[in-house]
């Protein structure tokens, strides 16, 4: 093949094929290396360079899709579309980053911790209860997570009647954070739901990475609806975790907490139920003694009076009996009826005898 | 469903209260006793019953 026989670029053109190609090639790529020659220019364009053993490659991103805070010497992974620039030189337009590796995650986990308590984003006072009555539950998770399967089972078994709204996303990988935050947005413009349980079961530090994604973290804290949290194990705490209203310890968990269980409501019912029955038949008791009490202090009281008048009765029976004139005569009185005058007859009466005298003498007492 | 789950739990305690509140009149408890149970033995078969409703929805999160 001579020169004649192949085509002749201009160089722009030879640049615009070239990135034809590359865009073909690679609709977008992920790759992991080590952060080197990390800077910021005029406060919104972030250049760095990504390499390993053998190779280098720039990378270009704009800061407001930084997410995580990186340093040099970080082991990370972009999402980026790769370029050659029209000066020539090859980079990689970095749509998103991510830090990989425990350490470099804890790293990054720490920076942005420091940040976000700083500006107030986790204060306490900042913190909204869950409502006291939950008739909707928004969940953000993946349906095909397992977290998400134990979510609803526990949900179901203790309780019902609930309206339940998922939205489906990925729970990890570079492109989660953005997918949970479209979720977090469509439910907080509906408004339909009365809290937000944002759920994902156990993983790698690189898996629940997702979590502390800044952009993420910031979403959460700006809901206006409350966010529970279910993320991970019990032993794993996220920055979501620490901006969400209430954070519980799994998706199992967050399950509990949005719901009563339907058997110890069931179980304080009929408790309730006992103890009125029991309360009633103690005040039905009390009732009956009380009245059994008032009849016997009537009847008590009915005695004395009977009692008292008996008493009475006997002593007017008594004096009755002192005024008997049978009784005087039988002390040895004498009843005279007739005109007292000498020489009249008087009828005389005793307690055995009556007697008619004839009056032969009257004397004045003195 | 669950709103009127709470509003007879709400509506039971309520009757329990009555109980033990200066209200209580002997002649009226009888009557409430019965429907206290009556309710309660409701609210029981509901709990037992109610399933949840657990739609996913349609939107693509994957999208801008």
């Amino acid at each position: 093949m001579n020169n004649q026989e192949l085509q002749v670029y201009s160089v722009s053109d030879f640049q615009a094929v070239c990135n034809q190609i590359l865009d073909t090639a690679f609709t977008g790529v992920v790759v992991e290396g080590e952060v080197a020659s990390f800077k910021v220019n005029q406060g919104k364009f972030i250049f760095f360079d990504l390499k390993d053993k053998t190779s280098s490659v720039g990378c270009f991103m704009m800061k407001y899709a930084l997410r995580f805070p990186l340093e040099d010497g970080m082991r990370v992974r972009v999402r980026a579309t790769p370029k050659l620039t029209n000066w020539g030189k090859f980079s990689l337009t970095v749509q998103s980053v991510m830090p990989v590796g425990e350490g470099d995650l804890k790293k990054s986990f720490e920076l942005l911790k420091k940040k976000l308590t700083e500006e107030g984003l986790f204060d306490a006072a900042k913190k909204r209860p869950l409502p006291p009555v939950i008739q909707k539950i928004g969940v953000i998770s993946s349906t095909q997570a397992a977290g998400y399967a134990d979510f609803c089972k526990i949900l179901n078994e203790r309780w019902g009647g609930l309206e339940v709204q998922v939205a489906h996303t990925q729970v990890q990988g570079m492109v989660a954070a953005d997918q949970i935050m479209r979720a977090l947005k469509y439910m907080n413009e509906r408004g339909e739901v009365d809290v937000i349980a944002v759920i994902r079961g156990g993983g790698s530090a690189d898996d629940l990475a997702v979590f502390n994604d800044e952009a993420l973290v910031r979403a959460i804290a700006a809901s206006k609806i409350p966010v529970i949290t279910g993320i991970g194990h019990e032993i794993d705490t996220s920055l979501c975790d620490m901006a969400a209203d209430v954070v519980a310890s799994t998706p199992s968990n967050a399950a509990q907490m949005l719901t009563r269980d339907r058997e110890e409501v069931i179980g304080q019912i009929n408790g309730d139920v006992l103890r009125v029955r029991n309360l009633f038949n103690s005040k039905v008791d009390d009732i009956l003694r009380e009245n059994r009490s008032l009849v016997a202090r009537a009847k008590d009281a009915v005695v004395v009076k009977i009692t008292t008048a008996e008493s009475e009765i006997s002593n007017f029976m008594k004096i009755l009996e002192q005024l008997d004139p049978e009784k005087v005569l039988q002390r040895g009185y004498a009843l005279i009826r007739g005109e007292r005058k000498v020489g009249s007859v008087v009828n005389i009466t005793t307690s055995d005898e009556i007697i008619d005298a004839k009056i032969e003498k009257i004397v004045q007492r003195s | 469903m669950a709103k009127q789950i709470n509003d007879k739990i709400d509506e039971l305690k309520t009757g329990v209260d009555w109980f033990y509140s200066d209200d209580f009149k002997l002649e009226d408890a009888s009557e409430k006793y019965r429907a206290l149970t009556n309710l309660a033995k409701e609210i029981e078969k509901d709990l037992v019953e109610m399933k949840n409703e657990i739609n996913v929805i349609e939107e693509d999160f994957s999208k801008d």
